[in-house]
C-alpha cells in the first residue's frame, strides 16, 4: 500500500493559508507533508515552487516563522510533518540550533537536497539529526551509482526520497519509463521505505508510482491547482487530493 | 605546506570553504568532471593541445607592459600591467573556456551550457563551442539579456542559443541557478562551463588551474625585465577568476603582497534590501549557495541579496572559496573601489597609456592609482588588466558623452 506525501511552501500565499492547506491535506488522507522553508535560490525547484518561494519571501517568512508554524500544527496533527529547505537556511540559522528547534517542534525529519553525504565530515548534519531524533531524509536519483546507494543505505533514516527522473520539481506529461528497474535496484540496497517524487501529477503517474514506491509525492501540481482555481481554492485542492487518494491502491 | 598545492587539493575544501553542496543528481556529474580534470592535468597530449590553443588561438602570452607614463605621473612604484584584454574575445575568460572545452570534448559531451552576466563569459563559451563543434546554450538573466544586446548578438552569430532567464531578480545569479537546473535535467550529455572559481568542486580548483597561466607568464616576464619578483599584485574580484589567475603562481613567495579589489558601487550601503555594492568582504557572511561554501552577501535569514556594480562582471553576491580562505589566513588583502573612482581610472589609463581597460579591471587600476604614489620608486606593482574596455561602450558613453551618444542612437534608429 502506498501513502501520499504532499508539499506546501510555508507562507505561500500566507501563513494562515498554509495552515489551512495542511489541515485539508490531513483531513483527506495525506500521510506525510513537506513544509518548505523559502529560500532565494532554490536550485532544485522548477518555476511553480520557485515562484511560491519568492512570494513567501516577500511576505518576510523566515525559519522562525516556519518553526512556529510546525509547532502550532503539531498540536492538532498526528501525521509526520517534515521541513524541506536548502542548506544555507539552516546553516545561517545555526545547524544545531535549527535541528534542536525543529525537533522540539515535533518535526519528523528534514529534506535538504543540497547537503550530500560527502560533506558529513565537515557539517555533521546527519549526526546532529540523530542526536535530536530527527530523520535526515536522504535523496537519491536515477543516476546514483551502486557504490553511493550502499553509502546512503548506511545513513538512511525514516524513508528515502527517490527523485523520479532527471531535472527539477514540476509537472511533466510522462513519468520515467524505467521507474520499475530504478526502484528495484534501489531496494536491493536500501531497506527503508521509498518515496517517489518529481513530476508526479496525473492519475496514471500515481498509479504507476504507487506500484513501486511506498510513498508517492505530489508537490508542484497542488500549488498549480491552488493558483489556477479562481475561487474556493482550498476546495479545489481538497477535491484533487480526495481523487488522488481514491486512486491509490489500498 | 605549499599554498599552491593546497589550492589544487583533490577534495576541493579550502579551510572551511569550498566543498560540493549539490543535489545527489549532480554528484556523479561532478565526479566525472573531477576525474577528467585530474587526469588531463597530467596528460601531456591534453596540455600540448591546450598550450597550442592558448598560443595560436588566443594569442598568449599576453604582454606584461611597463606603464611608463602612469608610473611617472604618479611618481611612486613602478607599474606593470598584465594585458589579458589582448586575448581573443577580449578577456581572461577564454583561459578556462579553452581548458573546459577540451575537457568536455574528452568526456564526449555534445552540449555546453553556460551562465553569463554581461555576456563576456557567454561570448567566450560560444566562441570555443564554435571552435570545438559543440552545441552551446547560454543562460542570461532577462535584465542582462536586454541591456547587453551587443553580446547577445555576437553569441547568436557564433551559433549559440541565448535564453533569457525570467526567474528571481533576472540577473547573473538566476542565470547560474538556471544553468544548474539545465544540468540536473541533462546530466549525461551536457557540460556546464562555469565561468569563475565558484560553484561545486571541481570548478574552483579547475578554473584556478586554467587561469594560473596568467601569473606564470607574469613571473617569467618580470624576471626578464627586472630580474626579480613583484612587491604587489593587484586584481579586481567578481567571482575571483582573474585575481586567482594572477596570484596563484606567487602564493608561496611570501614577500609578494596581494590585493583583491571588489566593487564598491555607490558605497557600502543597503537600500530596499539590496546592496548598493558587491563587496562581499565588507558586509558578507559565511554561507552555502550554488554548490559551495564561501562568503556571500545575504541577509540575517540566509536569503541572498541582490548586488550592484557599474561592471556586470563584478556584480555577484558570492566569491570563490579559495579567495575567502586566502583572506582568512591573511595571505591576501581585500579592498573596494567606488564607481566614480573606477570611471576616473578608466580615463587616466586611457589618456596616459592609450589602453581602454574593462570597467572590472578599472577597479584594480583605481587602487593602483591610490597606492602607487605612497610607495617608493624601487617597488613594483603588477596589475591585472583582465579585459579590454570596448565591451563597455554603452556604459562609458552614457557616463562621458551622454548627449552625443543619445543623438547618435536615435538617428541610428530613425534612419537605420
Amino acid at each position: 500500500m502506498a501513502n501520499l506525501m504532499t508539499h506546501i511552501v510555508a507562507g505561500y500565499p500566507s501563513l494562515n493559508e498554509s495552515k489551512k492547506l495542511v489541515k485539508i491535506m490531513v483531513k483527506n488522507g495525506v500521510k506525510f507533508i513537506e513544509i518548505q522553508i523559502p529560500f532565494s535560490d532554490p536550485v532544485a525547484d522548477g518555476k511553480t515552487i520557485l515562484d511560491a518561494n519568492i512570494k513567501s519571501l516577500k511576505n518576510k517568512i523566515n525559519a522562525d516563522d516556519c518553526l512556529k508554524l510546525m509547532k502550532e500544527l503539531k498540536k492538532e496533527i498526528k501525521i509526520p510533518l517534515l521541513f524541506m529547505t536548502y542548506f544555507n537556511i539552516v546553516y545561517k540559522y545555526g545547524l544545531e540550533k535549527f535541528i534542536k528547534a525543529a525537533s522540539r517542534a515535533e518535526c519528523y525529519g528534514l529534506i535538504i537536497p543540497d547537503i550530500p553525504i560527502d560533506e558529513e565530515s565537515y557539517e555533521n548534519y546527519i549526526k546532529l539529526c540523530k542526536k535530536y531524533k530527527l530523520h535526515a531524509i536522504q535523496v537519491i536519483s536515477p543516476i546514483t551509482p551502486i557504490r553511493r546507494l550502499k553509502k546512503i543505505a548506511r545513513v538512511a533514516s525514516g524513508f528515502v526520497y527517490c527523485v523520479s527522473r532527471y531535472g527539477i520539481t514540476g509537472e511533466k506529461d510522462i513519468l520515467n519509463p524505467d521507474l520499475e528497474k530504478y526502484l528495484k535496484l534501489v531496494r536491493r540496497f536500501i531497506k527503508k521505505p521509498l518515496a517517489l517524487g518529481f513530476g508526479i501529477s496525473k492519475k496514471a503517474h500515481i498509479k504507476a508510482a504507487s506500484k513501486h514506491a511506498d510513498i508517492v509525492v505530489i508537490g508542484s501540481k497542488i500549488i498549480n491547482i491552488y493558483n489556477k482555481a479562481e475561487n474556493n481554492k482550498l476546495h479545489e485542492v481538497e477535491k484533487f487530493i480526495r481523487k488522488v487518494n481514491s486512486s491509490l491502491p489500498s | 605546506m605549499s599554498l599552491k598545492s593546497y589550492l589544487l587539493n583533490k577534495s576541493g575544501h579550502f579551510g572551511e570553504y569550498g566543498g560540493r553542496y549539490i543535489p545527489e543528481m549532480l554528484i556523479p556529474v561532478m565526479e566525472e568532471l573531477e576525474k577528467a580534470f585530474y587526469e588531463s592535468k597530467n596528460d601531456k597530449n591534453f596540455l600540448k593541445e591546450l598550450r597550442n590553443l592558448y598560443n595560436n588561438y588566443s594569442g598568449r602570452p599576453t604582454p606584461l607592459y611597463f606603464c611608463k607614463n602612469l608610473t611617472k605621473k604618479l611618481g611612486g612604484a613602478k607599474i606593470y600591467l598584465k594585458n589579458e584584454g589582448l586575448n581573443h574575445t577580449g578577456a581572461h575568460k577564454i583561459n578556462h573556456c579553452l581548458g573546459q572545452g577540451l575537457l568536455a570534448k574528452k568526456m564526449g559531451k555534445k552540449r555546453i551550457i553556460a551562465e553569463t552576466g554581461a555576456g563576456q563569459h557567454g561570448l567566450a563559451t560560444a566562441t570555443i563551442a564554435a571552435l570545438l563543434g559543440l552545441k552551446c546554450i547560454v543562460y542570461m538573466g532577462e535584465k542582462d539579456y536586454y541591456r547587453q544586446r551587443p553580446n547577445v548578438f555576437y553569441m547568436e552569430r557564433l551559433g549559440a542559443e541565448v535564453i533569457p532567464v525570467k526567474t528571481g531578480g533576472r540577473i547573473l545569479r538566476d542565470a547560474i541557478n538556471e544553468a544548474l537546473r539545465d544540468l540536473l535535467a541533462n546530466p549525461k550529455d551536457t557540460h556546464y562551463l562555469l565561468g569563475t572559481i565558484c560553484g561545486p568542486h571541481p570548478y574552483p580548483v579547475m578554473n584556478t588551474y586554467f587561469q594560473s597561466i596568467v601569473g606564470k607568464e607574469v613571473k617569467k616576464q618580470l624576471k626578464k625585465e627586472e630580474r626579480r619578483l613583484p612587491d604587489y599584485l593587484v586584481a579586481c574580484m567578481g567571482g575571483g577568476s582573474n585575481a586567482i589567475g594572477l596570484f596563484y603562481e606567487f602564493l608561496d613567495d611570501k614577500n609578494v603582497k596581494m590585493i583583491g579589489v571588489e566593487a564598491g558601487g555607490k558605497g557600502i550601503k543597503k537600500e530596499n534590501n539590496k546592496c548598493t555594492h558587491a563587496a562581499r568582504f565588507e558586509t558578507g557572511s559565511k554561507g552555502v549557495v550554488e554548490g559551495f561554501k564561501s562568503i556571500f552577501l545575504q541577509d540575517e535569514n540566509g536569503q541572498i541579496l541582490d548586488t550592484y556594480s557599474i561592471s556586470a562582471g563584478l556584480d555577484y553576491s558570492g566569491i570563490g572559496p579559495q579567495i575567502s580562505y586566502l583572506k582568512d589566513i591573511g595571505r591576501i588583502q581585500t579592498d573596494y573601489a567606488l564607481d566614480k573612482n573606477v570611471l576616473k581610472a578608466y580615463e587616466i589609463l586611457a589618456q596616459n597609456e592609450g589602453i581602454f581597460a574593462a570597467l572590472e579591471s578599472c577597479h584594480a587600476i583605481s587602487r593602483v592609482i591610490e597606492i602607487a604614489p605612497k610607495l617608493s620608486k624601487n617597488k613594483i606593482i603588477v596589475v591585472n588588466c583582465s579585459g579590454r574596455g570596448d565591451k563597455d561602450l554603452f556604459i562609458t558613453a552614457n557616463k562621458f558623452d551622454k548627449e552625443n551618444f543619445q543623438k547618435y542612437l536615435s538617428n541610428f534608429v530613425k534612419n537605420g
